[in-house]
C-alpha cells in the first residue's frame, strides 16, 4: 500500500472495464494458474494488459477473453502471452522499495547477527532468473551502501541464474539505459556507474560479489547443487509452471537455503497452496517466506 | 490496568478540567447504525444526521464526490443515505465527529494520520472478522477504530512527553508502545481505556482498546481484541500505520492472537490466504485516503 496521497488514475481502463464481472473472473483464474494476485487497486493495470492482448487477438470483451483462456484449444499459448504481459518490461534499479528497505533494514542486520555466522563472515543470495540483472546489482549496491561500512569484514556472494543466454550476456555488459537507473539519486548513479554516451555501465566493485549463470529450475541435479543461501529471490518466474514443478522448484528453493534464510516472489505473488513448508513473513510494505531455524518450527517465532 | 497507573491518570484527567465528552448524536446513531437490517430505521438516521449541518453536508459532498459516479446530483440527506448505504454513513459519522473531538490535541501524531490509521483499522478488523466468520462485525468496525485513540488522550495529557515518546518512535523504527512505557511509564492502551470509561463504551470494546497489544489473559471480548490486535499490525505493516517506518518482521501464523483465532474457528482460519489478504489490504489503503482526505481538505473538516 503505499502512502502517498496521490489517487492512482484508471490510465485509460474504462469505469465499465473495471465494473466488468469478467474481470473479476479472470483476476480470479490468473491468481489461480500464476499465484499473481491483483487488488482492486490494480484493476486498471489488469484491464489495460488484458486489452493489449484483446486487441491483438480480435477479442472485444473481456468475458470472450476469459473464454479464450480457458475453453480454446491454444489457451495456454494465450495465458503465456498475458503472463508475459503482465510481467513485462517491469524491471529497473532499486525497484520494490519496501523489499528493498526490508533486506536493508531487518534481514541484512540479522543475517550478520546470526551465531554461526560469525566464523564466516559472507552473506550467499541467489537470484533466480535474474533477467537483466538489475536486481542482483541493486543488492550489490545496497550491500556496499549500508552493510560493508557498518560491518567491515564482511562479504556478498551474489550467484544470478537465468535460463535466457541474451539475458545473461546483458547482465555481464552490465550497461543500462536512463530508464533502469531512474530511482537513483545522481550521486548514487555517479559513485556506481560510468556514463557512457546516454547509457550508464555499471562500476567493477558493484560486479565483483556477481556470479552470472545460466541455470534451467527444472534441472532436478543441477537445482541440488544450489545450497547455503542466506535470500533467495525469485520473482515473476513460477508464474509459467504448472503446479506440480511449482512446488518442486520451491522446494529447492527451501533445501537451498540456510535455516533463518529469506525466501522473497515478485510483489503480487503468493506461495499459498503452494508449498507450506515457509512461514509467510510479514515487512513494513511487503511479504516474505523465511526458513525457521531449528527449534523455531514448533513454536512461535519472536 | 496496573492501579497506580490507573490513578495517576485520572488524577492527570481532572487536573486538565476533563477528556473529550463522547456526543450524544454520535452514541444515537451509533445505537441505530449498529442495528440488525431488520430492524434499521432509516428515518430515525436521516433526522439525526440532518441535526448535524457539519455532518449532513459532509454526507452530500461524500456522495457527490467522485468517489460514486451517478448522473444527477444528490440533494438530500435521504438521497444521500441510500446512495452511499449504511456502512459509509456510519464511516462518516465517525470519522467526521471524532476528530473533531480532539482538534485540540496539537504537538503530537498528524490528525490525518492518526485518522488513516483508525479507519484502516477499523475496515480492516471487520474484513477479518467477516472472513473467519466471528460474530458482532459491527461492534469490530468501532472497536478498531477507537483501539488507538489513546494516542490522542496521551498527547492531551502530556503533550511535552508524548512528542519526545513520537520523536524516539520515528528515530528508533521502534513500536510506539515500548516508548511508551519507556518515556511515560505507560502505554495509549491504558489511557484509551480511561477514556473508555468515562465513555461507557461496552465493556468488550473497552476491553479491546486495553488489551490490543498484548490480548492473551482476559476473557470477556478476547476473540474482539485479537482481531483488532491482527487488524492493527496489519495497517501499519501495509502503509497505514503511525507515519513512520517499523523495522520489524512479523510471523503472524506464530503471533498468539491468530492461535486464539484459529482455535475458534479452524475452518476459515485454514483458508485464509493470508498473502492474498494482505495484498488485498492495500484498496483499503486508497479508500481510507479518499475518506481522511475528504475529511481534512477545504475547511470542513475538524479543525
Amino acid at each position: 500500500m503505499s502512502t502517498n496521497t496521490v489517487v492512482v488514475p484508471n490510465q485509460g481502463a474504462t469505469d465499465a472495464d473495471l465494473a466488468d464481472p469478467a474481470l473479476l473472473k479472470l483476476r480470479d483464474l490468473i491468481y489461480s494458474i500464476s499465484g499473481i494476485f491483483h487488488a482492486e487497486n490494480k484493476f486498471y493495470l489488469l484491464a489495460l494488459r488484458s486489452r493489449r492482448r484483446m486487441k491483438e487477438l480480435g477479442s472485444n470483451t473481456f468475458a470472450d477473453y476469459f473464454e479464450r483462456l480457458t475453453a480454446r484449444a491454444n489457451r495456454d499459448v494465450e495465458m503465456r502471452n498475458l503472463l508475459n504481459e503482465i510481467t513485462i518490461g517491469e524491471t529497473y534499479f532499486f525497484r520494490g522499495q519496501p523489499t528493498i528497505d526490508a533486506v536493508s533494514k531487518i534481514i541484512f542486520p540479522k543475517i550478520v547477527a546470526l551465531p554461526g555466522k560469525q566464523a564466516v563472515k559472507r552473506v550467499r543470495v541467489w537470484s533466480a532468473g535474474c533477467s537483466t540483472g538489475e536486481e542482483s546489482y541493486t543488492l550489490s549496491i545496497l550491500f556496499l551502501e549500508q552493510i560493508a561500512p557498518k560491518f567491515k569484514d564482511w562479504k556478498l556472494e551474489i550467484v544470478a541464474t537465468d535460463l535466457n543466454d541474451d539475458s545473461l550476456v546483458k547482465c555481464r555488459e552490465g550497461l543500462y539505459a536512463e530508464y533502469s537507473v531512474r530511482n537513483l539519486s545522481p550521486q548514487m548513479r555517479d559513485k556506481y556507474f560510468t556514463q557512457e554516451g546516454k547509457s550508464y555501465r555499471i562500476k567493477d566493485v558493484v560486479r565483483a560479489p556477481i556470479k552470472f549463470d545460466r541455470l534451467n529450475l527444472q534441472d532436478q541435479t543441477k537445482m541440488l547443487f544450489m545450497k547455503g543461501f542466506d535470500l533467495v529471490f525469485c520473482a515473476n518466474v513460477l508464474i509459467y509452471f504448472d503446479s506440480a514443478a511449482k512446488k518442486r522448484t520451491v522446494e529447492h528453493f527451501y533445501n537451498g537455503l540456510v535455516p533463518g534464510g529469506h525466501f522473497f516472489l515478485g510483489e503480487c505473488e503468493t506461495l499459498f497452496g503452494i508449498y507450506d513448508q515457509f512461514r509467510l513473513v510479514h515487512f513494513p510494505g511487503s511479504t516474505g517466506y523465511y526458513k525457521p531455524l531449528p527449534g523455531e518450527d514448533a513454536g512461535g517465532k519472536k | 490496568m496496573n492501579p497506580e497507573t490507573s490513578k495517576m491518570l485520572q488524577r492527570r484527567v481532572s487536573e486538565l478540567g476533563s477528556l473529550p465528552v463522547m456526543p450524544s448524536i454520535l452514541q444515537s446513531l451509533g445505537t441505530c447504525l449498529s442495528a440488525s437490517p431488520g430492524d434499521m430505521n432509516i428515518d430515525r438516521i436521516v433526522e439525526l444526521i440532518s441535526y448535524d449541518k457539519s455532518l449532513a453536508a459532509q454526507c452530500l459532498r461524500v456522495a457527490n464526490s467522485a468517489m460514486f459516479t451517478r448522473r444527477t446530483e444528490v440533494e438530500s440527506i435521504r438521497q444521500a443515505v441510500l446512495a452511499l448505504g449504511i456502512q459509509r454513513v456510519r464511516d462518516i459519522v465517525y470519522s467526521c465527529s471524532l476528530p473533531k473531538l480532539f482538534s485540540g490535541a496539537q504537538n503530537g501524531m498528524a490528525h490525518a494520520t492518526f485518522w488513516r490509521h483508525a479507519l484502516g483499522t477499523a475496515l480492516v478488523s471487520q474484513n477479518l472478522a467477516q472472513r473467519l466468520k466471528v460474530a458482532d462485525i459491527e461492534k469490530l468496525y468501532l472497536a478498531g477504530l477507537l483501539c488507538d485513540i489513546g494516542i490522542l488522550v496521551n498527547s492531551l495529557l502530556y503533550p511535552e512527553e508524548f512528542k519526545r515518546v513520537l520523536a524516539q518512535a520515528e528515530a528508533s523504527e521502534t513500536p510506539l508502545c515500548e516508548v511508551e512505557q519507556e518515556i511515560l511509564g505507560f502505554t495509549h492502551c491504558e489511557s484509551g481505556r480511561v477514556l473508555a470509561d468515562i465513555w461507557k463504551l461496552p465493556p468488550d470494546i473497552s476491553e479491546a482498546i486495553e488489551f490490543h497489544h498484548h490480548p492473551i489473559g482476559h476473557q470477556e471480548g478476547l476473540e474482539m481484541t485479537c482481531v483488532v490486535y491482527l487488524a492493527d499490525l496489519l495497517c501499519r505493516l501495509r502503509g497505514l500505520g503511525y507515519g513512520y517506518y517499523e523495522a520489524r518482521e512479523f510471523d503472524l501464523a506464530a503471533e498468539a492472537p491468530w492461535e486464539v483465532l484459529k482455535k475458534k474457528h479452524p475452518d476459515t482460519a485454514a483458508g485464509l490466504d493470508m498473502a492474498r489478504f494482505t495484498i488485498e489490504l492495500d484498496q483499503y489503503g486508497v479508500e481510507v485516503q479518499k475518506m481522511v482526505d475528504s475529511i481534512f481538505s477545504n475547511g470542513s473538516g475538524p479543525h
